[in-house]
């Protein structure tokens, strides 16, 4: 039982990842390979501010906007000049852009871990003498993620701009036809993204994980792999596959060892996409001719 | 393009050789030359090399791309390793063997399921290889060696070799020497087989399932068979790749191969040119000189090399390479007219279609 709530803890992070990655391969069709790093250096941006005595909920908000204004300047400056280019291309530059994030970071604020001081406390639980894995944090944890997925949700489903930013993703033409500026809705889909992004690695960073620069790495290639099990244009499949990978990892870690946990992921993608190529949660039918 | 793709272009086997021999002899007499710590610089880089070209061969040449080299890389590595550390004796050309089946193995573990996926389901997957395959290393401690790896001397230098050589340091200088030709040479063999793929059956159907798979199919290509194809050769180079470089690094240990590994070899890949010989052999030139650039930038630029920001300067000047090399000239360095070129070249009334491409 105690493994669950240390799988939930865990998967909510890893469908925050994959929830921002869906959101900017409904609208563009990339594959966004800096998300966690992007995270992390609003994290720094933010978080270390508390060292200037700025207060914890404050730096949070700072962190947020800042990876908001980082994901909107990324696709107008890195991404827009490659749309319409071979697939490759956006992916090899955002594998450029994961790697000068991650050197900067390292430059300016060094490698070593910085363990930020959390609103709530890490202690576990404890009933009838056995530790339960929920503390308050990571209560706080789960709560938040969850919020934050039903208010994506929200808007896209019941707001004006939600109904904009999902029509351009389905029909670009049409939109823009019918008044849509189409555009605007792609950058507006890279902020909103790497405003997830950035409260998963608020959170990752808050947590006992800490601040470094590769913080994200294994977090993004879970929350990637949680996407791909979704099928990568579900958010309700993003969500249910982050928790499906951290469940499975929480499990391998007490059962076996931390170091096959990566493994356990991986498996899961292979099987999913062995019995539904296009991803558990998508609709789309396969393209093949 | 130098003389000697120009060269290969012509589709004889014999200008092939011709070509590639001349190319290692040359390099072989640059190594008489150089420093030894410059002859360790370029053997690095020719294994570093082999690898690139692999990736260049999958990513340029069947259209799938690969995060995952460093894994393949490990393998490889690991593989060699774990036989050379115990059997010291073995002759050098079957630990090559082992590391080549070894990472071709693994390439097809990982390709069975990755041939069914696209662009970035097929960067991700790979990516979650790489990054699964350190840990697993550090996890069988009794037969990897965990985080302090396997101590590895296979690679010793002959007698008659050593006694060319006088002087205090003749021993060290004699190794620096020997390993770098040795590498030079195993790429030079490399570098022979690719070319001689490119050309192949193989190469020509990767070619047409990349560009059209409808096409490809109805011509009777079989469309997976041959994707897994490119993922089982490009992962083999990578796999001997790896072990050479761990041979010549005198270890295998899991730091050696670390996710930002895939990403340099991407740029080193990118930098030189996608899907050609001359770009591998570039990306290879570029990785042994990376260490002394970028030592240069810190000194131009008076960053302390022992500061943070001159520890990662190397990181920063390679990311940002790759996405300028990618935005700008997405076909590499190799694409890049030379300007004195231009004016001496003769004017054909026909471009031929791969220029105008």
């Amino acid at each position: 039982m105690h493994n669950i709530f240390g799988g939930l803890a865990q998967g909510v992070i890893y469908s925050l990842v994959a929830l921002s990655l869906v959101i900017i391969w409904q609208s563009t069709h990339v594959l966004n390979f800096a998300q966690g790093a992007m995270g992390m250096f609003a994290t720094y941006i933010g978080m270390t501010e508390i060292d200037r005595g700025l207060g914890y909920w404050w730096c949070v908000v700072l962190s947020v906007l800042v990876g908001m204004a980082l994901g909107g300047a990324t696709e107008r400056v890195l991404i827009r000049p490659l749309y319409g280019k071979p697939e490759i291309n956006p992916i090899v530059v955002m594998v450029g852009f994961l790697g000068v994030l991650e050197a900067l970071a390292a430059a300016i604020w060094t490698s070593t871990t910085r363990n930020i001081t959390e609103p709530f406390s890490q202690i576990y639980y404890q009933s009838h003498g056995h530790l339960v894995f929920l503390s308050p944090f990571v209560i706080f944890q789960i709560l938040l993620a969850m919020g934050i997925m039903l208010t994506i949700a929200a808007l896209f489903r019941f707001t004006k701009l939600g109904l904009q930013l999902r029509a351009s993703a389905l029909a670009p033409e049409v939109s823009r036809l019918l008044g849509v500026r189409v555009s605007r809705m792609l950058t507006i889909g890279w902020i909103l993204s790497a405003g997830v992004g950035a409260i998963a690695a608020v959170i990752v960073a808050s947590g006992s994980f800490g601040l470094f620069p590769t913080n994200m790495d294994g977090i993004f290639v879970a929350g990637f792999i949680a996407a791909a099990v979704g099928g990568l244009e579900s958010p309700i499949g993003a969500v249910a596959g982050g928790l499906l990978i951290g469940l499975a990892e929480q499990f391998i870690l007490a059962y076996w060892s931390p170091n096959v946990a990566p493994l356990g992921g991986i498996i899961i993608l292979v099987v999913a996409l062995m019995i539904r190529p296009q991803g558990l949660f998508s609709k789309n039918v396969s393209r093949r001719v | 393009m130098s003389w000697w793709t120009t060269l290969i272009k012509q589709e004889t086997t014999r200008s092939r050789v011709l070509a590639v021999t001349l190319l290692t002899l040359l390099t072989l007499a640059i190594t008489f030359i150089l420093p030894p710590v410059a002859d360790s610089e370029l053997a690095g880089g020719a294994a570093i090399a082999i690898v690139i070209l692999g990736l260049s061969w999958l990513i340029g040449w069947s259209g799938q791309i690969s995060l995952g080299n460093s894994g393949f890389m490990a393998v490889g590595a690991y593989a060699a390793g774990i036989w050379a550390h115990h059997h010291t004796t073995t002759p050098l050309l079957f630990t090559f063997v082992l590391a080549i089946v070894a990472g071709g193995l693994s390439g097809l573990v990982i390709a069975i399921p990755s041939t069914r996926l696209r662009g970035p389901y097929l960067a991700g997957m790979t990516l979650a290889f790489s990054a699964a395959i350190t840990p697993l290393a550090q996890n069988f401690t009794s037969v990897t060696g965990g985080e302090g790896g396997l101590f590895l001397n296979s690679l010793v230098t002959p007698h008659w070799f050593t006694n060319l050589f006088s002087g205090p340091n003749a021993a060290i200088d004699a190794n620096a020497q020997w390993t770098a030709d040795l590498a030079v040479v195993v790429a030079g063999v490399m570098f022979f087989i690719m070319a001689n793929l490119f050309h192949s059956r193989v190469g020509r159907a990767m070619r047409l399932v990349r560009d059209n798979e409808v096409a490809a199919e109805l011509m009777g290509v079989h469309l997976s068979r041959t994707r897994t194809m490119a993922f089982v050769i490009a992962a083999a180079f990578a796999g001997l790749g790896g072990a050479l470089y761990s041979l010549l690094e005198a270890s295998v240990r899991p730091e050696t191969f670390p996710l930002t590994l895939s990403i340099t070899l991407l740029t080193l890949m990118v930098l030189g040119g996608i899907g050609t010989l001359s770009g591998a052999v570039l990306g290879g030139i570029i990785f042994s000189f990376s260490a002394t650039l970028v030592a240069h930038v810190n000194s131009l630029t008076g960053v302390n090399p022992t500061s943070n920001v001159g520890a990662n300067m190397q990181g920063i000047i390679f990311g940002v390479l790759l996405i300028v090399t990618m935005l700008f000239a997405p076909r590499g360095l190799v694409s890049v007219k030379n300007p004195l070129r231009r004016l001496f070249r003769a004017r054909p009334l026909m471009r031929s279609a791969k220029e105008v491409h």
